[in-house]
């Protein structure tokens, strides 16, 4: 096999603020045609500047310091600028990540295949008419599996959904008939089962098309269904790089090991059963419900059903986690408990008082607590560490002269050295952000905590270690866990029971063993098999999903 | 070039990266020193201006509409009072009147905007409303009615400004603040316990000081701009306190031939009001605002 892509001993520098940040250190890695080829590494660890690095789109204060870029043989790096545009979407192009902020809102979708389509040709010295690129876009719009390329075309963004829109960014990339697509994290902000269609997709349009591919991403998991050739990036450096197999298998250096160690995985010897809890119950719902609805000034309003007839019993000391997809309704289950929201019909009883309305009151308060999915927005940015954490404490009617004392025992139990206190939000990592809000939302000595995607925003390594810390604390301090989620391995390894939530119902409930043994409900067999795993063995203990449960289910399946 | 390598990206302190972005801005820099002069002329105006007592009441026609020379700098006037002198303590009214009107109206407008942005419903409701209501009043006619009820001075000329102003800033906090008041940690600091006051004061306020100094800074022109216009028009500041814009309006009826009377301080109202406006878009990139 040829090598399509070939870069040699990379370097590329940043400035800003007088100093010179070095991305990329002396990185080599080579696509074969009709290769597939993974880039994984954690958050800064350089994958996307490798990505812009061979489009060309670094921007202005980064310098590419020594090394070269071959495609086909030809440094890209040497080449003119107007021959380097000519390359983009033709030679090589991209699928991007968010297919929620992609689109210009006001545009349709067809002006904004048309713009690209239009421009390449100019680029490439070719004449088209308006109605033949509309032909040729139907095409391309037809193999990404849209069916109905007419109603797409004239559509706005807003009107088609998160997995149809990835399907168009897919489209736009392959406009052109590329040689190799660079895939960065695609189909990330997507649920796993659309997600999971995305990368069926990609990976036939690749074998179909003979396209290479470069696959950037940090999920372990996808790698496996959509990769050949791994290549795994730490601080700007390729510290290994081999076939998946060997990879996965036998990994070289520690910090592979650390990685793949890292993923919770999801059937066989490896599974943690966390062991039941009997106690009493704290929380309980009796049917509830929760409807929106909506007035408008003219005309009927509408209503919005977001929880069904809900009857839920968490016991104390429970990790009790509650799966779906978005949309599904468990954020607004986790907003009554907390009495954030009232509902609409039924009962809600925490720790033996029933709820009644959104009032808060301060018994309540200590009751409950929550962390949330990004530790990016979750703090103040302008308030450091101490001045959060003491918040609670002041509300909670703790004496002042002992705030020191209990910041520092909070501290102490999110594992943060003491001087930590002094410092602003934007001084820590995603990890240590949420112990913080950890320890925020322990402050008040709450008997449940609720975690709201806890762990979605880190990466896996700090997934890792956030989680074993929760579990620490659940055992030291007695507390009852209400886990929110969408990642079923991880709930696999760390709820003590589950349950899965379709469209404001409760579909499925009990303890995760028996849950993922034999899935009752056909959505959970649907959500188990979308799930991506690491080795083939875990592969074949998922349950099956018959073509026709899998449309009834998932909406953007293909038809 | 030999550039120093980044240390860990948390060291780059904010302090440190906004310093750096505001210093690599040649615009900003001038924009401040030319408000450090303006600030400096006002507050040693008596030791800079040549003949200090050339504010009163003085008269010296021997003296009247003399050029430029060594001995008046930028000429005299029809009195024969000279104008370097009274430019210098120009810039003393036009600053007093800057500090009054922003130090009321800013304040003012920025806790209206606060609560309307953390607020929802009938509180937004009427403060958005009444903001809206007070900025469809032209500031001319409000200076108009002002200084015929009551009289026509400096302190008038404030009040006025003062009545319409803080509208500006209630808007611009608002958006901030019902933005910021959307953020996750807004309502971890409610679940916690924290009062309104504390919400708004210590957890909202932080995250507005930066849109609202580049705005206050960048208000400081039009301040100055619209305080002498009022001036011009008779309408602020009383002879023979000098104020640019009144200066401005005595000399108009010696152009073209005393040119000096008129330029003199225009100048110095131009100056001021670009030394503001490079200074607050300069504040502006640092703390990488809209305001």
């Amino acid at each position: 096999m040829d090598t399509l892509l070939d870069i040699r001993d990379l370097d590329v520098a940043f400035r800003t603020y007088g100093y010179r940040a070095h991305v990329l250190k002396n990185v080599s890695l080579s696509i074969p045609e009709g290769g597939r080829v993974a880039l994984i590494g954690e958050t800064g660890s350089g994958k996307s500047v490798t990505a812009k690095s061979i489009l060309g789109t670094l921007p202005g204060n980064a310098h590419v310091e020594g090394g070269s870029i071959l495609f086909e043989g030809r440094d890209v790096l040497q080449l003119a600028e107007a021959e380097r545009d000519r390359m983009k979407g033709t030679a090589f192009s991209v699928i991007m990540q968010d297919p929620l902020s992609s689109f210009n809102p006001v545009f349709r979708i067809g002006r904004h295949l048309d713009d690209v389509m239009r421009f390449a040709d100019m680029r490439l010295g070719e004449r088209s008419s308006p109605a033949e690129r509309q032909k040729r876009i139907y095409e391309v719009l037809r193999k990404v599996q849209l069916s109905d390329p007419e109603r797409v075309f004239s559509a706005y963004p807003a009107q088609l959904s998160g997995g149809m829109r990835q399907r168009v960014l897919i489209a736009l990339a392959l406009l052109h008939q590329p040689k190799l697509l660079i895939a960065d994290e695609p189909g990330t902000a997507l649920d796993v089962t659309t997600q999971d269609e995305i990368m069926k997709l990609i990976n036939r349009l690749v074998a179909e098309n003979g396209l290479s591919l470069l696959m950037i991403t940090h999920n372990l998991g996808v790698v496996r269904q959509m990769a050949d050739d791994i290549y795994v990036m730490r601080h700007g450096e390729i510290v290994e790089h081999g076939p998946l197999r060997q990879l996965f298998t036998s990994p070289r250096e520690a910090y592979t090991r650390e990685l793949v160690d890292a993923i919770p995985p999801l059937y066989g010897p490896k599974v943690v059963d966390q062991p039941a809890v009997e106690g009493e119950t704290i929380i309980a719902l009796e049917g509830v419900s929760k409807t929106f609805s909506e007035r408008r000034l003219i005309g009927r309003g509408s209503e919005h059903v977001a929880v069904k007839d809900v009857d839920l019993a968490i016991r104390k000391g429970e990790i009790f986690g509650l799966a779906g997809e978005s949309g599904s309704g468990k954020t607004t289950v986790a907003r009554m408990i907390m009495g954030l929201i009232a509902p609409s019909a039924g009962a809600i009883t925490v720790d033996g008082a029933t709820m009644a309305g959104t009032g808060r009151s301060d018994a309540f308060r200590h009751l409950t607590q929550i962390v949330y999915q990004n530790p990016g927005t979750s703090l103040n940015p302008k308030r450091t560490v101490g001045q959060t954490l003491s918040v609670p404490l002041t509300f909670a009617g703790l004496e002042r002269a002992r705030f020191d004392a209990r910041i520092a025992e909070l501290l102490r139990h999110v594992d943060l050295p003491a001087h930590y206190v002094s410092k602003y939000p934007h001084e820590l990592s995603g990890g240590q952000k949420q112990r913080v809000a950890i320890a925020r939302a322990l402050a008040a000595n709450p008997k449940i905590i609720v975690l709201d995607e806890p762990t979605s925003a880190l990466d896996v390594s700090v997934q890792k270690n956030v989680i074993a810390l929760l579990q620490r604390l659940r055992d030291e301090l007695g507390l009852t866990y209400l886990f929110i989620s969408h990642d079923l391995s991880l709930m696999r390894n760390f709820c003590s029971r589950i349950a899965v939530m379709l469209r404001g119902e409760l579909v499925e409930e009990g303890e995760p063993k028996a849950v993922f043994a034999e899935p009752a409900h056909a959505y959970t067999r649907a959500l188990i098999a979308a799930v991506p795993v690491m080795g083939d063995e875990e592969e074949q203990m998922k349950p099956s999903v018959s073509a026709e449960e899998r449309k009834r289910f998932l909406v953007d399946a293909v038809a | 070039m030999t550039v120093p390598a980044m240390p860990q990206p948390e060291a780059l302190s904010t302090r440190y990266m906004a310093w750096y972005r505001f210093t690599r801005n040649p615009a900003a820099v001038i924009g401040a020193v030319m408000v450090a002069t303006v600030i400096l002329a006002a507050i040693f105006a008596p030791l800079i201006a040549p003949y200090p007592d050339h504010v009163g009441a003085v008269v010296d026609f021997r003296n009247r509409h003399s050029a430029p020379d060594l001995a008046h700098l930028l000429g005299t006037d029809k009195v024969g009072r000279d104008i370097l002198s009274r430019v210098v303590f120009g810039f003393r009214v036009s600053l007093l009147l800057v500090v009054g009107v922003l130090g009321v109206a800013v304040p003012v407008g920025a806790a209206l905007g606060l609560a309307a942005g953390y607020f929802s419903g009938l509180t937004e409701r009427i403060i958005t409303g009444f903001t809206n209501v007070m900025l469809a009043i032209p500031p001319l006619v409000m200076a108009l009615a002002i200084g015929n009820v009551l009289e026509p001075n400096l302190v008038n000329a404030m009040l006025a400004i003062t009545l319409l102003w803080w509208t500006w800033h209630a808007r611009l906090v608002y958006r901030v603040s019902k933005s910021i008041a959307a953020e996750d940690f807004i309502e971890a600091a409610r679940l916690a316990g924290a009062s309104h006051w504390h919400i708004l004061t210590r957890e909202i306020l932080p995250n507005c000081i930066s849109v609202i100094s580049v705005k206050t800074t960048l208000d400081a022109a039009f301040v100055i701009l619209f305080g002498a216009t009022l001036s011009f028009l008779g309408l602020g500041v009383k002879p023979p306190t000098p104020d640019l814009g009144s200066m401005v309006a005595d000399g108009r009826q010696f152009l073209p031939e005393m040119w000096w009377e008129v330029l003199a301080p225009g100048f110095a109202i131009f100056y001021a009001t670009l030394g503001f406006n490079l200074l607050g878009d300069g504040l502006r990139d640092m703390f990488d605002v809209e305001a």
